[in-house]
């Protein structure tokens, strides 16, 4: 048998801090809807971020993607998140709160864009942990 | 093509339980429920993973509040939480509670909590070696 769909993931780690809150509403609402997460400094969490990468077996390397160039491509990305304040210092949440959501799509996004035209292989899906409890998951669903 | 996003949440319950069922004699019941068979029961520390689907609210870039997100597993939760389901909980009174059984109850309940078609994903570890899994992949 010769599976159709094989998946490789790498998990990755970056520390980052961030705020829920939106300048046009009370400070009631922000409170009542993001809670603690509007804590006026930020606060951070260590992300874990799975990356899973699909493709065909490359027959002379045995793999789909060289993990070195996978860890390379994805830190290119990563570096304008770790220890970062994502709400400063990041272009990305001007207007988007940096929930898990957001953070995600953003993450998902920036490495399809860095893995094109690197490969015979894709970005399948990207599962973002904020804590162990809590984590999103991204992917492209063929229409 | 189109984006996908779930967002999922951990919780976790504990609760008795005994596999047994009248349709089977005592030593068919043995064979094949073996240990979960115990005639005075036994427990889990249940984990359940939730996912829902849907598109981030431009206004608060979330799925859905994590309030939200958290009284609706609750209202669930507490019925079975501390308790021994089978004598407890009405639903298992006549459906075993199996971890097949347990999850598709919980996709039941739990769908009734939140905005249509949201609920995307259930997966129920009843041990740190067995799980089970319901609703789309």
């Amino acid at each position: 048998m010769n599976p159709q769909n094989i998946f490789i993931s790498k998990k990755f780690e970056f520390s980052a801090s961030h705020r829920y809150w939106r300048d046009d509403w009370s400070e009631e609402k922000n409170d009542q809807i993001f809670g603690k997460c509007t804590s006026p400094y930020g606060h951070g969490h260590n992300y874990e971020l799975h990356v899973t990468v699909s493709g065909k077996v490359d027959p002379v390397t045995g793999m789909i993607i060289n993990l070195t160039d996978l860890k390379k491509h994805v830190n290119v990305v990563l570096e304008k998140f770790d220890h970062k304040f994502l709400n400063l210092d990041t272009p990305y949440f001007k207007s988007d709160i940096p929930t898990t959501e957001n953070i995600a799509r953003v993450l998902f996004d920036l490495i399809d864009e860095e893995l094109k035209d690197k490969g015979d292989f894709r970005l399948s899906k990207i599962r973002l942990y904020e804590r162990s409890d809590l984590y999103v998951d991204v992917w492209q669903e063929e229409m | 093509m189109s984006l996908q996003i779930t967002i999922s949440r951990v919780y976790e319950f504990s609760s008795a339980h005994r596999l047994h069922t009248s349709e089977l004699s005592e030593k068919e019941n043995i064979v094949i429920y073996d240990n979960c068979n115990n005639f005075n029961g036994h427990g889990h520390d249940y984990r359940l993973e939730v996912s829902l689907n849907g598109i981030p609210d431009k206004k608060t870039g979330m799925i859905l509040s994590l309030n939200d997100f958290d009284t609706g597993v609750s209202n669930v939760l507490n019925k079975l939480d501390y308790k021994h389901l089978d004598k407890e909980v009405d639903f298992f009174k006549n459906n075993l509670s199996s971890g097949e059984i347990i999850v598709k109850y919980l996709w039941q309940e739990l769908d009734k909590q939140f905005p249509k078609n949201m609920l995307y994903h259930l997966k129920l570890w009843e041990t740190n070696n067995n799980y089970f899994e319901c609703g789309q992949f």
